[in-house]
């Protein structure tokens, strides 16, 4: 508990003797606040009035306030928006739960292996994990649509060595659904372990020396150490991570383009997330006014949870 | 369980030396396999690079009547120009992203405003926004003002602020000694002087992790390269490799191999040399505590 308790004393200290305010700061903050400004709240606010009017490719340039009626249309009965909406939410929420999760365990699970200092060539090992963040996503997303070909990808002809039927990959909802999970894991976990690994070894060397002193053996050190330690380090990375995975439309767009398409509707196949269904109504069908309004209720409930949150390990708050 | 409880009673038995061997072993077989996972799709890509175009789904990692066909072609495609046009693009755009980033932190860690202790958590959860109509509205605004088809504009378009990695840098900065921004301060150096001649060469590490990391994103950007971008002469690297896969895919796919290896391994060596100092960076700030 020492190290929580520690900060926040210098930070009493530092409030009592708190300096009238710097207005040179907002100079120091202006280019990041006016670019920001211009590229991510101008078009946000532009959305959001949007998501209040007709605008779509029918009336492009005669378009008028309409209200609630497209937030109307994401419950109303036999809507195809409504139809895609439910399912696709529950989709969005199981992907960003399962997804981030694996890919957090598997990248702290391979850290614990790698930072294992009886293994003289680990720093190798390391070096071979790494390789798929340093690949450009766009390139090694796409070449794993060519590799999940059913078809002529090379996945099916090497299983088909093992006398193995060709799987259904991109094509069948289950399989697309496993196949955009399991990339992303690939895609994810050298950032997650390369976090992790940072973490172990900041651990005070300390702590090990007493559990051994203590005679703890190499699970009890693990389990009463180490994790405990990683965790607090990288919870806050895992917050940005969650909403990230939450709004990745990039992944499922490059992978599956959204597909298998459904029958019932054509706004989300079935591994389109909100966030990928969202442009695929604006660019491929033209419907804005759609597109918006299922944008701002996506960013309400990504935004609510990150708040939760946030609030909860404290690590975005500013010290005053 | 069964292997904890296998290599407690290996201890038990042999003491512990031995049990630290067994366990190195196991380690190190869990860890092959997953390389091997890993990396085996990657030697599929390098496979499909240098095989001839009919020969699609062999699952051999020995190409088959091996050529360098398709790195010929992708050349003659225009590869040169798009790999140009992205490393121009990419690291004009993380050098202003750095720039822009440490000082809004600098701000953040060091100094007193209103609007400090809510405001990164307002703009991080603000920027979880999707973007998705932003493409349509840049598209109308361009169109009308006839500025489409330009790199510049292309550049402009993606400088904009990120809250993430303004906080990561915050989170740098803060562990670096207050004490010293203070004794600079008694000297009578100004809060330029102490970030200028302090705080930043001390934070050289996250500068070189945020850069990186940006190089990395913006190296392969496409969705805005798709809308403002439409001479071929124009093409960065993620729009001309997108519609290399997503025209004719079976014919390209030996095209777009060769194409991903000759973008991607420069960036994959510089990245594996940096990656110690980005682990160090990443945790830095979360490490404080």
């Amino acid at each position: 508990m020492s190290y929580h308790s520690v900060p926040r004393v210098s930070a009493d200290q530092r409030k009592r003797r708190t300096k009238s305010v710097q207005w040179s700061a907002y100079a120091y903050l202006s280019p990041a606040i006016l670019t920001m400004c211009a590229l991510s709240f101008l078009p946000m606010a532009f959305t959001i009035y949007i998501s209040f009017t007709n605008w779509n490719e029918m009336h492009f340039l005669n378009y008028q306030f309409v209200g609630l009626k497209n937030y109307m249309s994401l419950f109303s009965k036999g809507n195809p928006l409504a139809i895609a909406f439910i399912p696709t939410l529950l989709w969005t929420l199981i992907f960003t739960f399962v997804s981030t999760s694996l890919n957090y365990l598997v990248g702290l699970f391979l850290a614990i292996l790698v930072n294992e200092k009886t293994i003289k060539e680990a720093r190798l090992y390391r070096t071979l994990l790494i390789i798929p963040w340093a690949i450009p996503a766009l390139i090694s997303t796409l070449s794993w649509q060519g590799l999940l070909n059913q078809n002529y990808g090379q996945i099916n002809a090497l299983l088909h060595i093992f006398h193995i039927p060709p799987i259904p990959w991109l094509v069948d909802p289950f399989w697309a659904r496993l196949s955009v999970i399991l990339v992303n894991l690939w895609l994810s976990f050298p950032y997650f372990m390369t976090v992790s690994l940072g973490a172990l070894q900041a651990i005070p060397t300390e702590q090990y020396e007493s559990a051994e002193i203590d005679g703890a053996s190499y699970w009890q050190k693990l389990v009463y150490i180490t994790i405990p330690n990683v965790w607090r380090v990288t919870i806050p990375l895992l917050i940005p991570a969650y909403s990230a995975t939450f709004n990745n439309f990039n992944i499922i767009f490059l992978l599956t383009g959204g597909g298998p398409p459904r029958l019932n509707t054509q706004f989300a196949g079935y591994t389109d997330i909100l966030a990928s269904s969202a442009y695929k109504i604006a660019l491929q069908f033209n419907r804005y006014d759609l597109s918006a309004t299922l944008s701002v209720v996506l960013f309400i409930m990504v935004g609510i949870i990150s708040i939760i949150n946030m609030r909860f390990t404290n690590a975005f708050k500013g010290d005053d | 369980m069964l292997l904890r409880g296998m290599i407690e009673d290996m201890a038990r038995v042999n003491g512990v030396r031995h049990s630290d061997n067994l366990r190195a072993w196991i380690i190190r077989l869990v860890l092959w396999i997953v390389i091997i996972l890993t990396l085996a799709p990657l030697l599929y890509v390098v496979t499909a690079s240098f095989s001839s175009s009919d020969a699609l789904s062999s699952a051999s990692l020995l190409p088959v009547r091996p050529t360098l066909d398709n790195y010929k072609a992708v050349i003659s495609a225009g590869f040169l120009r798009w790999a140009w046009n992205s490393t121009l693009v990419a690291f004009v755009v993380s050098f202003i992203q750095v720039v822009i980033t440490s000082t809004a932190a600098y701000a953040f860690s060091r100094m007193h405003f209103i609007g400090r202790r809510y405001g990164l958590m307002i703009l991080l959860v603000l920027q979880m926004f999707p973007n998705s109509m932003s493409v349509a509205a840049i598209y109308a605004v361009l169109a009308k003002w006839g500025l489409l088809d330009r790199l510049w504009i292309y550049i402009l378009l993606l400088v904009g602020g990120s809250a993430f990695n303004i906080w990561l840098m915050k989170g740098f900065f803060d562990t670096i000694p207050k004490e010293l921004d203070e004794a600079a301060l008694v000297d009578g150096a100004s809060n330029v002087r102490i970030f200028l001649n302090i705080v930043l060469p001390l934070a050289r590490p996250m500068l070189a992790v945020i850069f990186f990391l940006s190089v990395i994103g913006y190296y392969s950007e496409y969705i805005l390269a798709g809308t403002v971008l439409q001479s071929p002469g124009n093409y960065t690297l993620g729009l001309g490799m997108y519609n290399l896969i997503n025209t004719q895919f079976a014919q390209n796919w030996g095209l777009f191999s060769a194409a991903s290896l000759m973008s991607a391994i420069p960036l994959a060596v510089a990245f594996t040399i940096l990656n110690p100092l980005m682990a160090r960076g990443l945790t830095a700030g979360a490490t404080k505590g």
